[in-house]
């Protein structure tokens, strides 16, 4: 009889947390986003823990076969070699299961790697416990996080800015209008914005 | 035969190649519009059930579905309340290149648009669906201004059909 009512119990919790994750849909302004530990393009796993100096990151969930995504190399490169420097470090996750886009294998996230030479890290989302987590739902994806009392705090999550296809007609930075302000201790003024990208792929 | 003759001959025939270019063309016609121009499908008060799908060519679970969209298409297209509507979020500098012989390809029916309006992403994605995050293929069932389904997702022949046949 206990044996049931433990087991009753446990489904209850599984389907509330279930119930809860999908209602909620991942993270929102304010929230606190979890740390991973994921294995980086160099085969050494990368947490933001590790990142003793950080003031907070750039996430951006990103993959390789997505035209978005490949749109925006050339900025995620940008982005990382002007903010690094100011404490918030680029750190791109793959949240694709390869075995749903080949495309984005590990293998071949090493090969994009070292072609473009990305001064970030590039994380696989093995498994896809990650994603899911962050609400991230398409790539590319940011979620700008500040560290605040050893917590990291989401800040802003949307697209990198609001001209994909030509970074010569950009009119909002949104990524770095974001970082700006918060390196200067003012509040995020748009916190939130979508964009059109690729849905995250999942097998079947 | 005078040259007068010849005239109208040639007339006639230059007049009938033009219309049945027409004809084979508005097959697969696309247009590219900006959201405005689009809007309207999402405000009608004309009691027809819209099928909204977006899509792109590079898109894979986009392409793999439109198979079913177009099966789904030829089911219900001779219901005048019912009218399917692609809308391709390809770059538009690929229209010729890509888009227009993929239509062909995949023999893609209904009425086809290129929304190319990307600097107002922010603006328009928010206005077709509040819970849309801007993640492709999105599919939308629309009747008199009020949306009846929105998946973020793609969907088999069977899911589209259930959105429409209680509506339709």
């Amino acid at each position: 009889m206990k044996t049931i009512s433990k087991i009753a119990g446990l489904l209850m919790i599984t389907l509330f947390s279930f119930g809860t994750l999908s209602a909620q849909g991942g993270y929102k302004i304010g929230d606190e986003a979890t740390d991973f530990k994921l294995k980086n393009v160099d085969n050494k796993m990368v947490s933001m823990a590790d990142f003793k100096d950080a003031k907070g990151f750039i996430v951006i969930f990103t993959c390789n076969h997505c035209p978005y995504s490949k749109a925006y190399e050339d900025r995620k490169i940008a982005l990382s070699k002007k903010y690094a420097p100011l404490g918030y470090p680029v750190i791109a996750i793959n949240p694709n299961d390869p075995a749903a886009e080949p495309m984005d294998s590990f293998e071949l996230m090493q090969v994009r790697a070292k072609e473009k030479n990305f001064p970030y890290p590039y994380l696989f989302d093995d498994g896809q416990k990650i994603y899911p987590q962050y609400g991230a739902t398409r790539t590319p994806h940011v979620f700008v996080l500040k560290k605040e009392n050893n917590k990291h705090i989401v800040k802003y999550i949307g697209a990198i800015d609001d001209n994909y296809k030509n970074a010569n007609d950009v009119s909002n930075k949104y990524v770095e209008a974001a970082v700006d302000a918060l390196l200067v201790g003012k509040e995020v003024e748009v916190k939130t914005t979508v964009a059109v990208g690729c849905s995250i792929k999942v097998k079947k | 035969m005078s040259i007068r003759n010849i005239f109208l001959i040639t007339a006639a025939i230059g007049f009938l190649f033009l219309t049945n270019g027409c004809k084979s063309e508005s097959k697969s016609e696309i247009k590219v519009v900006n959201f405005e121009q689009l809007e309207p499908v999402f405000t009608k008060n004309d009691d027809v059930l819209y099928v909204v799908n977006f899509w792109a060519t590079w898109c894979g679970p986009c392409v793999k579905e439109l198979p079913h969209f177009m099966e789904v298409y030829e089911e219900f297209k001779s219901n005048k309340k019912f009218k399917m509507i692609l809308v391709s979020l390809d770059d538009s500098d690929n229209l010729e290149t890509a888009v227009k012989s993929f239509i062909v390809r995949m023999n893609l029916k209904g009425e086809l648009y290129l929304l190319d309006d990307i600097k107002k992403m922010n603006e328009w994605i928010p206005a077709v669906n509040k819970d849309w995050s801007g993640s492709i293929p999105a599919t939308l069932v629309i009747k008199n201004g009020q949306t009846l389904s929105f998946d973020s997702r793609d969907l088999s022949k069977d899911e589209l059909i259930e959105r429409i046949a209680k509506h339709l």
